[in-house]
């Protein structure tokens, strides 16, 4: 169905509205039940990496995915997300997950995020590039993909962008299979719930 | 990026992260939403109303009221959102966690109605209707209840209307994701309510369809619940089921700072009980205090120090101090008018609309109405300048049930 809501704030070529009219949703339904339901399976997407190269998400397929939506001047949510992100980052090293488990962090603001702006964001957070990615692109392929997740983003107060604060979980065959919020977003949380998906995947 | 640029960029994050970290904290809470539900930054706008048209006649609408005090027409309906059929019994409502849609349940119908509210504010559109049995097998949706990306529905009824009663979730689409029934030991639904911090919800039990549906004297008593199940949210399984007074209704987590309990009124037994986590698994319930007769809706105050029940057989709005559990106090008790209903307070906790329609089968009284209620620690007093009339619709009238801000 379409989300026609907030078109009416849009902005030129900053707001994409939250649709699913093209999400397609493949609701498969699992062998047994797990405590994380299949959400939804998001579209793919390609998308540029921090080093300005083409990223792909299916590539990821066979991996566990983590997905935040960010922008690098964001003083409301993206702080804290970004910082979980990381301290969830530390942990996968810790228990040598990083070949099985891959972070990906979207921005929301493509016109001011490029590449450069990522490496900036990615040095403040120590993040280690081979197993978190960051990604921008065109205003179209974010609107896309914002889309795509159910995601929006609309001016909000003294300059900054007003968006939902999810971060998305994939499993191995790129589907979500749970959506946090920063109450639920906790490093051990999630761990838990990407060990549950790896089992899940070698049973 | 030289070294003193990286240090410069370093040293100004931190303070971003930590004004980040501090706002997720301390974003003032609408105490009777999801906690994940997006809070309001600034004072309220408008106030929707679901309104039951009032001999189910005609259509059931959303009411739009001027709540923005600097308007020029505060107080006054600004537009009536026509739900496009009748006889629902449209109830309870629930923001999405972005608060861009709110859902809407009806108790009759079973259908959901989704409707976005961030397009124009003032004057919402139904983007989606469907029946909620449908593909759950469930009846009597109550709660809608907003989770990460999601909704939960706690539903009243089973299979045909009987029982166990359970929750269903959906994409915020509307497209069903999974169920779970209620226990055997303990198969009646009502209201949900989760505590993200201690990754726990609580469900709490009422009357299946069929019961409901009676008028008020002909209802079986022996057909309602008296216990609350307390679960491991993120496993969605049952921890603990306690033994309450006869109908416990609306489930509220204390806001208190890093409090493990939480209140619901029971309604048949006239009192508010509480439920206590001596540790992660170990839950207890008990009587907290004795209220008003037939208490049908609950609130509390942003820091948890007060909590507000409204008594629908007795007319009266009661706030407790219950700042020492042991020794709950009645602080003021405020009479809107008849048959008080439900009950939102802002996010401040300045201001709570009060409502009084409880059930087209319960209600007593033909005069439906809005009203305002000034909140501070000395006691409510009725706003006089703010009463919105809810029987002078071109259709009758309708009785307002569930409130949302925006």
């Amino acid at each position: 169905m379409k989300w026609p809501a907030l078109q009416t704030f849009r902005p030129p070529a900053l707001l994409f509205l939250s649709s699913f009219a093209l999400l397609a949703p493949l609701r498969e339904a699992l062998s047994e039940e797990s405590r994380l339901a299949v959400i939804r399976t998001p579209a793919d997407f390609t998308l540029t990496m921090q080093d300005g190269k083409a990223f792909r998400l299916a590539d990821l397929r066979g991996k566990v995915v983590v997905v935040s939506f960010i922008f690098t001047t964001c003083n409301g949510t993206c702080p804290a997300t970004t910082q979980r992100m990381s301290q969830l980052s530390r942990k996968l090293v810790g228990d040598h997950l990083t070949d099985k488990v891959h972070l990906l962090s979207i921005t929301l603001d493509p016109a001011r995020d490029k590449p450069t702006a990522l490496r900036e964001y990615m040095r403040l957070y120590e993040v280690d590039a081979k197993h978190w990615t960051f990604l921008t692109g065109s205003q179209k392929q974010i609107d896309k993909v914002l889309s795509d997740w159910g995601m929006w983003v609309r001016p909000g107060a003294r300059g900054q962008l007003d968006h939902p604060s999810r971060v998305f979980l994939l499993d191995v065959r790129g589907r979500v299979r749970e959506i946090y919020n920063l109450d639920f977003f906790r490093p051990k949380w999630v761990l838990d719930d990407v060990r549950l998906l790896l089992k899940e995947a070698a049973e | 990026m030289t070294a003193i640029r990286y240090r410069y960029a370093l040293l100004s994050a931190v303070p971003v992260l930590v004004v980040g970290l501090l706002g997720v904290a301390l974003a003032p809470a609408e105490t009777c939403l999801s906690p994940f539900v997006k809070h309001l930054d600034r004072p309220e706008k408008y106030l929707y109303v679901f309104c039951v048209d009032a001999d189910a006649k005609d259509n059931d609408f959303l009411a739009v009221i001027d709540v923005d005090a600097n308007s020029s027409t505060y107080g006054k309906l600004l537009h009536q959102l026509d739900l496009g059929c009748a006889g629902n019994e449209t109830h309870h409502f629930g923001f999405t966690d972005d608060r861009t849609h709110i859902w809407g349940c009806s108790l009759f119908s079973n259908r959901v109605f989704i409707i976005d509210v961030a397009g124009d504010p003032a004057r919402p559109k139904l983007v989606k209707t469907f029946d909620s049995s449908a593909k759950t097998g469930l009846t009597g949706p109550h709660s809608p209840y907003a989770l990460p990306g999601r909704m939960l529905i706690s539903y009243l009824g089973g299979k045909d209307g009987g029982l166990p009663a359970g929750l269903a979730e959906y994409d915020n689409d509307g497209t069903f994701i999974r169920k779970f029934a209620f226990p055997k030991d303990a198969p009646y639904g009502y209201d949900v309510a989760i505590n993200p911090k201690l990754n726990r919800m609580v469900t709490s039990s009422f009357t299946p369809p069929p019961n409901y549906r009676k008028p008020l004297a002909r209802m079986d008593l022996k057909q309602f619940g008296d216990k609350l199940l307390v679960w491991d949210f993120r496993a969605r399984k049952v921890l603990a089921t306690l033994k309450t007074g006869l109908a416990p209704l609306e489930c509220r987590w204390s806001l208190k700072e890093n409090a493990n309990h939480g209140y619901c009124n029971c309604a048949l037994e006239n009192t508010i009980w509480i439920w206590e986590g001596a540790d992660e698994n170990r839950y207890t319930a008990r009587k907290l205090c004795d209220t008003g007769k037939l208490p049908a809706d609950l609130s509390q105050s942003p820091d948890g120090r007060f909590v507000f029940v409204s008594c629908f057989v007795s007319d009266e709005i009661q706030q407790w101090d219950v700042s020492d559990l042991k020794n709950p106090r009645l602080v003021s008790t405020a009479k809107p008018g008849v048959q008080p209903n439900m009950l939102h307070l802002t996010g401040d906790g300045k201001r709570m609309y009060v409502t009084n329609s409880l059930l087209s089968t319960m209600d007593r009284s033909e005069d439906f109405w809005v009203r305002l209620l000034r909140v501070s620690p000395d006691g409510m007093k009725i706003d006089p300048k703010f009463k919105v009339d809810l029987t002078k619709f071109k259709t009758g009238p309708a009785r307002g049930h569930d409130m949302l801000l925006y």
